[in-house]
C-alpha cells in the first residue's frame, strides 16, 4: 500500500515536472534561438575571418583580437565608452536618488511631476535624440537661446569634438533620470517607517537619518542601479548614432557603434565579433565586481 | 457551426489562400531610400511609374522605402538571410562593399556594351567598373556636385552675382567678403558652409572637389577592385585640408557651427556651398522659393587648372540572391531603354542618360540641364576599390580631426593613410 502510494506520488510529481518544462519550453526555445545561439556564434566568429554572404569562414586564431588591440580607432572608442560609463553611472544614480528623496515627500502636483520626469524613459531614444539634435543646434537651438538670454557664450554642443561627448552624456542622463528615480523611490518606500521613527526619537537629524539609516538600507537598490546603468552605458548606441554618428573626428565613437560599422559597413564580421567579445568580458567583469563589492555595504537592522 | 465544420474550414483556409495567391500576378520588390535623399528615388512613390511595365510584363512591382542611414546594413542583413529585394536602388559608394561580398549580379556583357556605347560620357564613366564590366544601371538625373551660391548675397557684398570665384584665392576672398557677424563678433552667416559632422563618408563627398582638384585622390588606381595604395598623404591632400583650415582659423569665413551646407544655403545662413546640385534644384522651390542661386564648377587651386568635382549616382542593381532575378532584369531592361529614359526625364524634369535624348526638347533648351551639362565633364566618380568604405572612413576622420583641431594636419593624414591602406589590404584578402 505504502509502496503503491509512493509510486503514485512519484508519477504525479514527474507529470508536474513534465508540465513545468512544457510551460517554460517556448520561452527557453525563443531565448535560446535569439539570444544564446547568436551569442555563442559571436564568440565563435571572433576567431574567424567571416565572409558571410560567400559562406566562407577561415580560422585565424586570435588575429582579430591582436588587430583590435593595435587599432587606434578601437582605442578611442573604448576610451569614449569608458568615459561615458564613468560619468553616466554615478551621476544618473545620484540624481535619481536626489529626485526620489524629493518625490518621497508630499507636495502639490507630485504625481504629475513624477510622470513628467519618468516620461523620457518611455520615449523612444531615437525620437528623443532627434528632438535634442534641434535643441543642440548652435543657431536656433533652445540651449544656445537660453545661454544668450543669460549673457553666457553660446556652445557648439554636438558640432565640436570638445563638447560632443558631454552633450551625449547630458542627453543620456536626462533620458535615464526617471528610471533611476522610480527605482530609488520604490526602495525608499520599502524602508520601514519604524526605523526612521526610532532614529528620530534618538535625536538623529534629517541628514544623519539619511546617512545612517536610509542610504545603507538602499544598498541593494543602489547595487541594482549601478549594475543596470553600467550594462546600459557600455552598450550605448542609439543616441550616438542619431546625434553624431560617432563624430566629430571620432570624439563620440563608442564600442558598439564601432563594431556596428565594422560589421555592416565594412563587412568585417570576425573583427566586429572580437569587439563584441571584448565588450562582453568587460561588462561581465564590471558586473561581477560591482555585485561582489556592493554586498559589503548591505546592512540589516 | 459544429466542431467538425469548423475544423474543415480551418484546414481548407490555407488551401484557398494559396489558390488565390496562385491566381495573382508575380510581385517583385524594389528597395529604395525613402525621403528626400535622392530626387530619383522619390519617383517610385508615383503609382504610375511602374504601371506600363506591370501591364506589359504581367509583373507587379512593389516599391519598398527604407531609411537611408541604415539601408546598406539592412540590404546586407537581408541578403545574408536570402530575403532581399529583387531590385536594389543603391548609392554608388556602397557598390564596392557589395562587390567585396560578391553580392551583385553583373549586367550581361552584350547588354553592357550596348549601354556603354549609347549613353553620354559621364554615364559611361559611372557605369563602367573596368573593362566594360557593369554591376547596375545609373539612374537618370545624376548626382554631380557643384558650387552653388546666393546671388543676392553676392550683390550685397559688392560681388558680381553672375561670376562665381574661379580659383582658391578668389574663393577665400569672396568668402571673407560674404561672411556676416553680429555685434558680439559671432558669425551669423558664413561665406562658405562646410560639412564637418555626421558620417565620415558625407564629409569626404563634400571635400572631394578640393582633394582631387589639388592633385590628390583617394586611391592610386580608381578602377582597381583589389590592392593599390591611397594617394592623399601628399602635397595635394595637405593643400586641400589647409584651404578650409585657413578659412576657419585665418579668414574666419566659415564655421563649425553650421553643420549642413545645403540647409545653410537654403536658409540664407551661407552664401556658398559645394554639394549635390540636384538637391538644391529640388529643394529650393519648396524650402527657399525666393532664393536666386547660381551653379558652377568648384574653384581650382590656381588659374589654368582643370576643375574636378564628385560625380555620384544611384544605381539599379539586382542581387544574386533575389528570388525573382529574371523579372528583376526585365524591369531594369524596361526602365533603361532610350524611350523610358526620355519619358521619365521629361516627366520628372531630370537629365537624361542616352546621348540621343540630350538632343531632344525639353533638355536641349533647359537652362538648368544645360548648366549641368557644362559641369559633367569635370566629374569624377568614387573609386571602385573593395576597401573603399575603410578609405572613406579614414579620410573623413582626417578631415574632421584637422578642422576640429584634434590633430595636426600632417599627423591626421599619416594616420588616415595607415588605416586606409590597411582597409585596402584587408579587403583584398
Amino acid at each position: 500500500m505504502v509502496h503503491s502510494t509512493r509510486r503514485l506520488i512519484a508519477r504525479l510529481h514527474a507529470r508536474r515536472v513534465w508540465h513545468a518544462y512544457l510551460f517554460v519550453a517556448p520561452i527557453v526555445l525563443l531565448f535560446g534561438a535569439f539570444r544564446v545561439v547568436p551569442s555563442l556564434q559571436t564568440l565563435l566568429y571572433s576567431v574567424y575571418r567571416v565572409e558571410l554572404l560567400r559562406g566562407r569562414f577561415t580560422f585565424i586564431g586570435f588575429e582579430n583580437f591582436r588587430e583590435l588591440l593595435a587599432d587606434p580607432t578601437f582605442h578611442r572608442a573604448a576610451w569614449n565608452t569608458l568615459v561615458y560609463v564613468l560619468v553616466i553611472v554615478p551621476v544618473s544614480a545620484a540624481l535619481g536618488l536626489l529626485f526620489a528623496v524629493v518625490f518621497d515627500t508630499r507636495f502639490p502636483l507630485r504625481e504629475l511631476f513624477k510622470a513628467l520626469y519618468f516620461a523620457p524613459m518611455v520615449t523612444s531614444t531615437v525620437a528623443a535624440a532627434v528632438v535634442w539634435w534641434w535643441l543642440y543646434n548652435p543657431q536656433f537651438g533652445l540651449f544656445n537661446v537660453l545661454l544668450r538670454l543669460v549673457g553666457l557664450p553660446i556652445q557648439p554642443w554636438l558640432m565640436s569634438s570638445r563638447t560632443a561627448l558631454l552633450s551625449i552624456i547630458l542627453f543620456s542622463i536626462w533620458k535615464g533620470l526617471g528610471y533611476n528615480m522610480v527605482i530609488y523611490l520604490a526602495g525608499l518606500q520599502a524602508i520601514p517607517e519604524s526605523f526612521i521613527e526610532a532614529a528620530r526619537i534618538d535625536g538623529a537629524g534629517a541628514f544623519q537619518r539619511f546617512r545612517r539609516i536610509t542610504f545603507p538600507l538602499l544598498a541593494p537598490t543602489t547595487a541594482f542601479l549601478l549594475i543596470y546603468n553600467s550594462i546600459q552605458a557600455f552598450q550605448v548606441f542609439d543616441q550616438v548614432f542619431v546625434l553624431t554618428s560617432g563624430g566629430p573626428a571620432g570624439s563620440t565613437n563608442v564600442v558598439v557603434l564601432d563594431l556596428y560599422r565594422q560589421a555592416f559597413e565594412r563587412y568585417n564580421f570576425g573583427y566586429a565579433a572580437a569587439e563584441a567579445t571584448v565588450l562582453f568580458v568587460l561588462i561581465l567583469g564590471v558586473t561581477v565586481l560591482q555585485y561582489v563589492y556592493s554586498k559589503r555595504f548591505e546592512v540589516s537592522y | 457551426m459544429n466542431r467538425r465544420s469548423a475544423l474543415k474550414l480551418a484546414l481548407s483556409a490555407p488551401l484557398l489562400a494559396s489558390r488565390r495567391a496562385w491566381g495573382q500576378a508575380k510581385t517583385i520588390t524594389l528597395w529604395y531610400p525613402a525621403g528626400d535623399i535622392t530626387a530619383g528615388a522619390a519617383h517610385f512613390t508615383d503609382k504610375s511609374f511602374f504601371a506600363p511595365f506591370e501591364a506589359k510584363a504581367g509583373v507587379k512591382v512593389e516599391a519598398v522605402g527604407l531609411d537611408y542611414d541604415t539601408m546598406q546594413q539592412k540590404i546586407f542583413a537581408a541578403a545574408a538571410a536570402k530575403n532581399v529585394g529583387d531590385v536594389l536602388f543603391v548609392d554608388g559608394s556602397w557598390v564596392p562593399g557589395f562587390l567585396k561580398e560578391e553580392m551583385l549580379d553583373a549586367v550581361p556583357d552584350a547588354r553592357a556594351k550596348a549601354w556603354l556605347d549609347a549613353v553620354s560620357p559621364e554615364i559611361r564613366t559611372l557605369s563602367d567598373y573596368g573593362k566594360g564590366k557593369m554591376w547596375g544601371y545609373p539612374q537618370y538625373g545624376i548626382d554631380i556636385y557643384g558650387l552653388t551660391w546666393n546671388k543676392d548675397h553676392f550683390k550685397e557684398a559688392g560681388l558680381d552675382p553672375e561670376k562665381p570665384p574661379r580659383t582658391w584665392d578668389e574663393f577665400r576672398d569672396y568668402a571673407k567678403k560674404l561672411t556676416k557677424r553680429d555685434a558680439q563678433g559671432n558669425i551669423t552667416r558664413v561665406g562658405y558652409a562646410i560639412r564637418h559632422v555626421g558620417h565620415p563618408h558625407g564629409v569626404v563627398h563634400k571635400h572631394f572637389w578640393a582633394l582631387y582638384g589639388a592633385g590628390a585622390s583617394l586611391v592610386d588606381d580608381p578602377l582597381a577592385l583589389r590592392g593599390g595604395k591611397v594617394n592623399f598623404n601628399n602635397d595635394g591632400g595637405r593643400a586641400a585640408l589647409k584651404l578650409v583650415l585657413d578659412m576657419l582659423d585665418v579668414d574666419k569665413s566659415t564655421s563649425l557651427n553650421f553643420p549642413d551646407p545645403r540647409a545653410a544655403l537654403l536658409k540664407g545662413l551661407a552664401s556658398m556651398q559645394i554639394s549635390e546640385t540636384v538637391s538644391i534644384h529640388e529643394r529650393a522651390p519648396k524650402e527657399a522659393p525666393g532664393l536666386k542661386w547660381g551653379l558652377a564648377t568648384p574653384p581650382v587651386r590656381k588659374a589654368g587648372d582643370k576643375p574636378v568635382t564628385l560625380l555620384g549616382s544611384w544605381l539599379y542593381t539586382v542581387p544574386k540572391m533575389a528570388k525573382n532575378r529574371e523579372a528583376a532584369w526585365q524591369l531594369l531592361e524596361w526602365i533603361n531603354t532610350p524611350e523610358q529614359d526620355f519619358e521619365m526625364c521629361k516627366k520628372y524634369a531630370a537629365t537624361p542618360r542616352y546621348k540621343v535624348n540630350w538632343d531632344k526638347e525639353p533638355f536641349k533648351s533647359n537652362a538648368y540641364d544645360q548648366a549641368l551639362k557644362q559641369i559633367y565633364p569635370y566629374g569624377k566618380p568614387l573609386p571602385v576599390n573593395l576597401g573603399l568604405n575603410g578609405v572613406m572612413d579614414a579620410m573623413g576622420g582626417a578631415i574632421q580631426k584637422t578642422w576640429h583641431h584634434e590633430a595636426k594636419l600632417e599627423d591626421a593624414l599619416v594616420e588616415a593613410e595607415r588605416a586606409a591602406n590597411k582597409a585596402i589590404a584587408d579587403a583584398a584578402k
